[in-house]
């Protein structure tokens, strides 16, 4: 560009400053000299067009991701590490760890208006690289916004507030213990049809394979033999939104013999009331009720015989009966939130889950205090307690509350 | 404990510095950065040793900053989108605060030895989607239309989505470019060309009457037309915050709101909202 600068600029003093006699000559060089300026213009022009239609297929990716690091100062140990060569437990908990709990990274890419793929990695907890999500979405053509969108891959189950919002927004460092149970890992595989029917009303449903992320099986293709159903209404008024979740399914419990089949079904509520305060900022008040019937790992381990090296079958115990594997099961929170300006948040959450509502003692229950420090647009220091409530078997017929409260600091950023 | 107790508030505080005497940041829609830089200029005039900075970029990365907790207000020339209120609602428990602060006809711009004087919003529609490809076609010469618009971060280019094609996608021809300024400056030396953005950017160029419909009267984007409603395209201009305006924010806000902040829109060639 100072070159083109330069030789307009010579030519336009050369052009003032000569004298009649070679003016002629002088004004044709300048009108050369214009053509090659606009020649130079054109080329630069054509050159920005290329890198132009190059930065908007670059733009059709998407990446993001966010990294939690964080420490934990247990009542007592929770993990497995062992002293080497003792071939014991370390005598002291290991109460005390760092660790990073999530480090993931999205890539989504936009190749059309109607269509759209998303692959997500986790490399957080056990250093290995899992695969969280990939999906493919076709968005439908007869609707300005594509308000209806169908995904086919490996996603989040619609089924419940905890689980659509990501863990990168969550105020706390967990999701609730009914949603870590109930919903383990949060995702499955299958197809799901997501419509947005007015601004506010959003449906979606979902066929899975029903085993979930997390489970034994997975990424077996259909360990309940059986295709479950989930489905989602939700109601986003602002101020307040409200749905409506449930889900439909089978559970099989492999024996030796004939398996057990037990139904699998979920139904959910959730509601969630937002304020704004003068000074302090924007507020929440949030609750969620799950309810059920599944098979109860608890119950398993009491009415089946687990295999051994021994004896390789795998029965119910005698005289149990096969429907009690499965119970009903309960579970809510309440969780309120309140910025205390830009930088602070403070929270406060209860939940609580009882796997067998028949049965006494087998409650979890917790207090969740939390406090999130914004240190600027993309990072922040979590701070949070949690006391835990839960009955373990003690002498003499008691139950005794287990030392297992838990602090979290956790540094979080996202990109 | 006393020890668990200590490592957690000796974090939370390290991680809020303080900020006392805090610049005002205002960010977003490249349509409003000359108005905002204008109101910024002379509020600052009038408020010693308080500083206002603005920015551009679109309304797009005015909202994301605004989500993002880097600007203080969002100038954006189209409505937040749901998604992006609940976005902002996932990290500040609330939708956030529009305020209208003026008025602005979006302006449809050719070369000014184009022959074509008027269009329809249905052929204007056409034309960015694909349907109409020659000026011919809507009384000028035998030529193929250039098209020129904005990038999809732009609110200008929400607006016109939303308003011309309604919500229809732009055909691949059109090349977007960075700006009002950019597509004026570029339908400047195309006498095929055609582009859109504020009408306080149409220099060296020709704005062209706009009709709602084949029996409406084509309306060119003036004053009147804007404040009465019978421009097709006129549009309100936006700041957006996280949550009503306090302190210094809101006596900036107060003043861009009073007479002499909506006086300075019209010199700037915007509208005011009453």
């Amino acid at each position: 560009m100072k070159h083109i600068l330069s030789v307009a600029l010579a030519s336009l003093v050369a052009a003032a400053a000569s004298p009649p006699a070679l003016a002629q000559e002088r004004a044709d060089t300048a009108a050369v000299t214009r053509q090659e300026l606009h020649g130079l213009l054109e080329g630069l022009n054509e050159q920005l067009q290329t890198l132009q239609a190059d930065t908007d297929k670059l733009k059709k990716f998407k990446f993001s991701g966010y990294v939690q690091a964080r420490t934990e100062f247990s009542e007592s140990s929770n993990d497995s590490v062992r002293v080497s060569g003792s071939g014991g437990t370390l005598a002291t908990p290991n109460a005390t760890r760092f660790f990073i709990r999530r480090a993931r990274v999205k890539l989504a890419y936009d190749s059309s208006p109607l269509s759209q793929a998303v692959v997500y990695f986790d490399g957080g907890a056990d250093r290995t690289i899992r695969l969280l999500e990939a999906y493919v979405t076709l968005l439908d053509p007869w609707t300005p916004l594509h308000d209806h969108q169908l995904t086919i891959g490996q996603f989040n189950v619609p089924f419940g507030w905890e689980i659509e919002r990501s863990s990168s927004v969550r105020e706390l460092p967990e999701r609730s213990r009914a949603e870590n149970v109930l919903f383990s890992g949060e995702r499955d595989r299958g197809v799901k049809l997501e419509s947005q029917w007015t601004p506010r009303l959003r449906t979606s449903v979902a066929v899975l394979n029903g085993g979930g992320v997390n489970s034994a099986d997975f990424p077996a293709t259909d360990p309940t033999r059986g295709k479950d159903v989930t489905g989602r209404v939700r109601w986003s008024q602002g101020t307040w939104d409200a749905a409506v979740s449930g889900y439909w399914g089978r559970q099989v419990t492999p024996l030796t013999g004939p398996d057990v089949h037990t139904d699998k079904t979920r139904f959910g509520l959730d509601a969630q009331a937002f304020w704004t305060l003068p000074q302090a900022g924007g507020g929440s008040l949030r609750g969620e009720f799950y309810s059920g019937h599944d098979v109860n790992a608890d119950s398993v381990r009491t009415l089946v015989v687990a295999p051994s090296s021994s004896n390789a079958v795998r029965l119910l115990k005698s005289g149990a009966l096969a429907s009690h594997l499965a119970t009903d099961m309960r579970g809510w929170y309440l969780m309120a939130v309140q910025n205390l300006g830009e930088r602070f948040q403070a929270v406060l959450r209860f939940d609580t889950y009882d796997p067998n509502v028949d049965l006494g003692h087998d409650q979890f229950e917790r207090w969740s205090l939390g406090l999130n420090a914004f240190y600027d647009g993309f990072t922040r220091v979590s701070v949070s307690y949690d006391a835990i409530t839960t009955d373990v078997p003690a002498a003499g017929g008691r139950f005794t509350d287990p030392h297992d409260n838990l602090w979290t600091i956790q540094l979080q950023h996202r990109f | 404990m006393k020890r668990l107790l200590l490592a957690p508030l000796a974090v939370a505080v390290l991680a809020a510095p303080v900020l006392a005497g805090k610049p005002i940041t205002v960010k977003g829609s490249d349509t409003m950065v000359i108005l905002g830089q204008r109101w910024a200029e002379k509020y600052m005039n009038q408020n010693r040793g308080q500083i206002v900075t603005v920015t551009g970029g679109g309304s797009g990365t005015g909202i994301a900053a605004l989500i993002n907790g880097t600007t203080d207000i969002c100038q954006s020339s189209r409505s937040m989108k749901q998604e992006e209120r609940l976005k902002l609602r996932d990290r500040y428990q609330t939708m956030g605060v529009e305020i209208p602060v003026a008025k602005d006809g979006l302006a449809v711009y050719v070369h000014a030895g184009n022959p074509v004087k008027s269009i329809t919003v249905e052929q204007l529609r056409g034309v960015y989607m694909g349907s109409i490809t020659n000026w011919k076609d809507l009384g000028g010469g035998d030529a193929t239309i250039i098209l020129y618009g904005r990038e999809n971060s732009s609110g200008t280019y929400g607006f016109f989505k939303e308003h011309v094609l309604q919500n229809r996608d732009f055909s691949a021809r059109v090349q977007t470019l960075p700006g009002t300024g950019a597509v004026v400056n570029a339908v400047a030396r195309d006498l095929n060309g055609i582009g859109y953005g504020g009408a306080a950017y149409a220099k060296g160029v020709r704005n062209v009457a706009i009709a709602k419909d084949e029996k409406a009267p084509a309306v060119m984007p003036t004053a009147e037309a804007v404040q009465d409603g019978s421009y097709p395209l006129a549009r309100p201009l936006f700041f957006y915050l996280r949550k009503p305006p306090a302190g210094d924010t809101k006596k900036f806000v107060d003043w861009v709101l009073s007479a002499e902040g909506q006086r300075l829109a019209v010199e700037v060639g915007y509208f005011p909202l009453n």
